[in-house]
């Protein structure tokens, strides 16, 4: 328990490439914020606030993913500076929007837009995973304040956040949505972790798991129905979304490259 | 206790633990849901003498993160403690008989209470052993009520891999059989612990010809509401934690989940 | 003669109820019907299908607070409200008596009979009851304007009592009851059910081999389910450490981690295990439990499934497959 006389834990919330809609859901919790501020010292956040202390920290917070070398070893440094460090919605734990593009449509719009002289540094945006040991990732796109809140009050129990069990649909089914498979629309709600809240199926779209993959997510299972109606490019864009970056996704839909013609 | 086991006391400030007309306060083999608020609870074993009213004594083995956080505890922090649950061992059968207790690394807590309960009323008991093995010398637990059990009963220790000190067995529990001398159609056998001890089951009381049915084995699961209800720590047909934790080994080997 | 209350005075009911008690019944939500608190007694629906979530989302809540501790100071849950659940199916009704029974065997869930004290049931059925099967109060279609009354205990008799209904001779009768479905039939004989489905554990392996391989582990056939009652308990801190909560939330037997303990050992480690025991639980537990399936053929988990597991067909082709097998015996 943290006493009084005890220093407050010291969190950080770095960003890298991303659109900081997740640092806008921390801001949004407002009073929460103001109950968290008074538990630990914000020491650096450079969205919200002056003060910029250089580490150790006790908890960062990382939202976005890195896509230059620069970007990659701040990360590194970070990591050897915190006890704790936490992915901030689904840019930093799965690559996100970022994941979405590969190297050679980037190289396509490269060209097109900064013209034939640009010297590209990007690289394929990657889950800090990728690069770091990760103590939590709380999923998102944005992050759901609830979640934060929870990851958030456990590590101030001294406690290991762990990723919900459950599915979507559970929230889904609460939120007395009709299923979207049943209306035989993709949704990947089935193989996602619940804790969203089925914020978008509730608001009339689909699932297409910002939450991350559930554990042993039955994915062969859910292919087999989603099949029923629909066919494998549209069931992978709908993969590609948030879950380009994931083996699984690999496993499911990277072909062999065609060369001359011969795989 | 050795490296990630504690042993903790609970007791209860201002009044005692209820004890039954024989003086127990739970029967060895039932368990207690233990915790902390905001945290969780956790089944454990009990494995204090059951006649001790002051006092419950559990071991607590890091794995998730209500034991971790019990391990952070001081001495005079408070817990939660709920039980106790299930049947435990069946202590009338075991009057009049010869024993044997066959445990191993952090299966020990039932059958050390087992054993206080044994040792108090010596007198109705025939030939008592424990065999009990582990990993390395420090993954046995209780080392400090060794001497006073031995007084008392047969200890029969073992570890795969032994310090340069170690002074017991080594090898596999299974390897005790030369060690034991009872009457086998008076037996009754505790045993505490998962899959390895299935094996020292086939290799040691089958070849002493114990039968099934007087093998008793707490099982370990799940156990989250213990009263029945929340289906965590099904087996089978059965409940763990109100049929249970203590089946007939024929039961166990009969459940397939 | 029979008390009566005509269709028009439902919705004053409804209101006079809400003065005094949280109201809840089914209405309409883009095209599913589930149970809300009402607030326009217009809306509530009298003859509907099924709801999506059954009625015991309000005795045993999807997520409940059971204890908060406050400095130090623990405080069981409070039910400050008395309340009442409106235009309960006939089968819904069923469900809850024998959730009641599953709730009420030793050692009791205090926390759900606690809340099951504090509501009155009212259920509505659009066809002739015959023999009701639990509630407070029952009202019977028994003409296009008239409902009859069944008042089964104290509480249904005060609300019968109440000056919207009325002592009238109707000369019609309650619709004789439809068809019964296949799966109502199948449920007659739950021992039949429970030895048949303990025969596939290993000998028509093939049927549950194949469901793992469909069933999407997603829950909802839980969830939908008015008899299903998996829990797990979580507990809560505010960030200044001075309030936690245990609180007690739906779990499904369906779900990876659920058989699986501190240390990380899954005791049924493949959804084929994880969907077998749901059906072993509802079927063969149960049945030796309390000598009665755990279904009764509502219907929702069929609907409900996204991956379209009809649980009718699954059990009638495993009572199949075991009569073939396993011819009965003659005495």
């Amino acid at each position: 328990m943290v006493s009084g006389v005890e220093p407050k834990p010291k969190l950080a919330i770095f960003d890298f490439t991303d659109c900081e809609g997740c640092e806008v859901a921390l801001v949004s919790l407002r009073e929460k914020l103001l109950d968290l501020a008074g538990e630990i010292e914000i020491v650096n956040w450079r969205l919200a606030q002056r003060r910029a202390d250089e580490g150790p920290y006790d908890v960062v917070l990382i939202e976005g993913t890195p896509i230059t070398q620069e970007e990659i070893d701040t990360l590194k440094f970070l990591r050897e500076q915190t006890k704790i460090l936490v992915g901030l919605g689904s840019c930093a734990t799965l690559a996100g929007i970022p994941g979405i593009i590969d190297k050679e449509s980037r190289g396509f719009w490269y060209k097109k837009i900064y013209g034939e002289k640009y010297k590209p540094r990007g690289i394929d945006a990657l889950p800090l995973t990728a690069y770091v040991k990760v103590n939590y990732l709380i999923h998102g796109c944005p992050v759901e304040k609830k979640e934060v809140v929870r990851v958030m009050e456990e590590l101030l129990a001294g406690k290991a956040p762990k990723p919900r069990g459950y599915s979507v649909c559970f929230e889904c089914k609460l939120a007395g949505n009709p299923c979207r498979l049943l209306a035989k629309k993709i949704c990947l709600g089935p193989i996602t972790q619940g804790g969203c809240g089925a914020i978008c199926i509730s608001g009339g779209s689909p699932c297409y798991g910002c939450f991350g993959l559930r554990d042993s997510a039955q994915i062969d299972n859910l292919l087999h129905t989603l099949y029923k109606f629909s066919d494998s490019p549209e069931v992978e864009q709908y993969f590609s979304m948030f879950l380009k970056k994931t083996p699984e996704y690999a496993r499911l839909f990277k072909r062999p490259r065609v060369k001359n013609g011969k795989t | 206790m050795s490296a990630n086991v504690k042993l903790f006391s609970l007791a209860p400030v201002g009044w005692k633990f209820p004890a039954d007309r024989d003086g127990l306060i739970f029967t060895p083999g039932q368990f207690f849901l233990v915790g902390r608020w905001g945290v969780g609870e956790a089944p454990f074993g009990g494995a204090s003498s059951p006649f001790e009213k002051g006092s419950i004594e559990i071991g607590v083995r890091k794995a998730g993160n209500v034991t971790a956080a019990l391990h952070q505890l001081a001495r005079g922090d408070e817990m939660t403690i709920r039980g106790p649950y299930g049947n435990g061992y069946p202590l009338d059968f075991f009057k009049g008989k010869d024993v044997v207790m066959v445990t191993g690394g952090c299966g020990i807590p039932p059958i050390a209470t087992l054993i206080e309960y044994i040792i108090a009323r010596r007198e109705l008991f025939g030939r008592v052993y424990l065999l009990y093995g582990a990993l390395t010398p420090d993954d046995l637990l209780f080392e400090e009520r060794y001497k006073h059990w031995e007084k008392h009963i047969k200890v029969i220790l073992t570890v795969d891999k032994p310090t340069p000190d170690w002074k017991g067995h080594i090898g596999l529990v299974s390897e005790l059989t030369r060690e034991i001398k009872i009457d086998p159609v008076n037996t009754a056998t505790a045993m505490c612990g998962p899959g390895p001890m299935a094996a020292a089951l086939e290799n040691i009381l089958r070849p002493l010809g114990i039968a099934d049915r007087r093998i008793f084995v707490s099982e370990e699961r799940k156990m989250s509401c213990g009263i029945g209800k929340c289906q965590h720590c099904t087996t089978g047909d059965k409940y763990v934690c109100t049929d249970g934790p203590v089946f007939y080994y024929d039961q166990v080997q009969s459940n397939w989940d | 003669m029979p008390r009566v209350i005509s269709k028009n005075h439902i919705p004053n009911l409804l209101i006079h109820l809400k003065k005094s008690h949280d109201v809840f019944a089914p209405m309409e939500k883009e095209g599913e019907v589930v149970f809300g608190n009402v607030e326009d007694p217009t809306k509530v629906l009298l003859n509907y299908k099924t709801t999506l979530l059954p009625p015991k989302i309000y005795f045993l809540p999807p997520e409940e607070e059971l204890f908060k501790v406050t400095n130090g100071r623990v405080q069981e849950e409070q039910l400050n409200n008395k309340f009442v659940v409106f235009g309960l199916s006939r089968k819904d009704l069923e469900a809850i008596v024998y959730l009641d029974q599953i709730m009420n065997k030793k050692p009791a869930d205090t926390f759900y009979l606690n809340r099951r004290r504090a509501v009155t049931l009212i259920g509505v059925s659009e066809e002739e009851v015959g023999v009701p099967p639990g509630g407070d109060l029952i009202l019977e279609k028994i003409s296009d304007r008239y409902y009859r009354t069944l008042a089964l205990t104290k509480k249904g008799k005060k609300i019968a009592d109440l000056e919207f209904f009325e002592e009238k001779e109707i000369n019609h009768k309650a619709k004789s009851h439809e068809a019964t479905s296949k799966l109502d039939q199948i449920l007659l004989d739950s021992e039949l059910i429970a030895r048949a489905i303990e025969w596939s554990r290993e000998n028509y392996r093939q049927i549950w081999e194949h469901l793992g391989r469909v069933c999407l582990g997603c829950g909802i056939c839980t969830y939908v389910c008015p008899l299903c009652y998996c829990t797990s308990t979580e507990d809560k801190t505010s960030f200044d450490q001075t309030v936690c909560s245990r609180c007690r939330k739906w779990d499904a037997c369906t779900l990876p981690g659920f058989a699986k303990i501190a240390g990380g050992h899954n005791f049924r480690p493949t959804q084929a295990a994880r969907y077998f025991n749901w059906f072993y639980h509802k079927f063969v537990r149960a049945y030796k439990e309390f000598g009665r399936a755990q279904c009764v053929a509502c219907h929702r988990c069929q609907r409900y499934c996204p991956a379209g597991i009809d649980i009718e067909k699954v059990l009638e082709e495993i009572i199949n497959a075991f009569q073939k097998a396993e011819p009965e015996r003659k005495f």
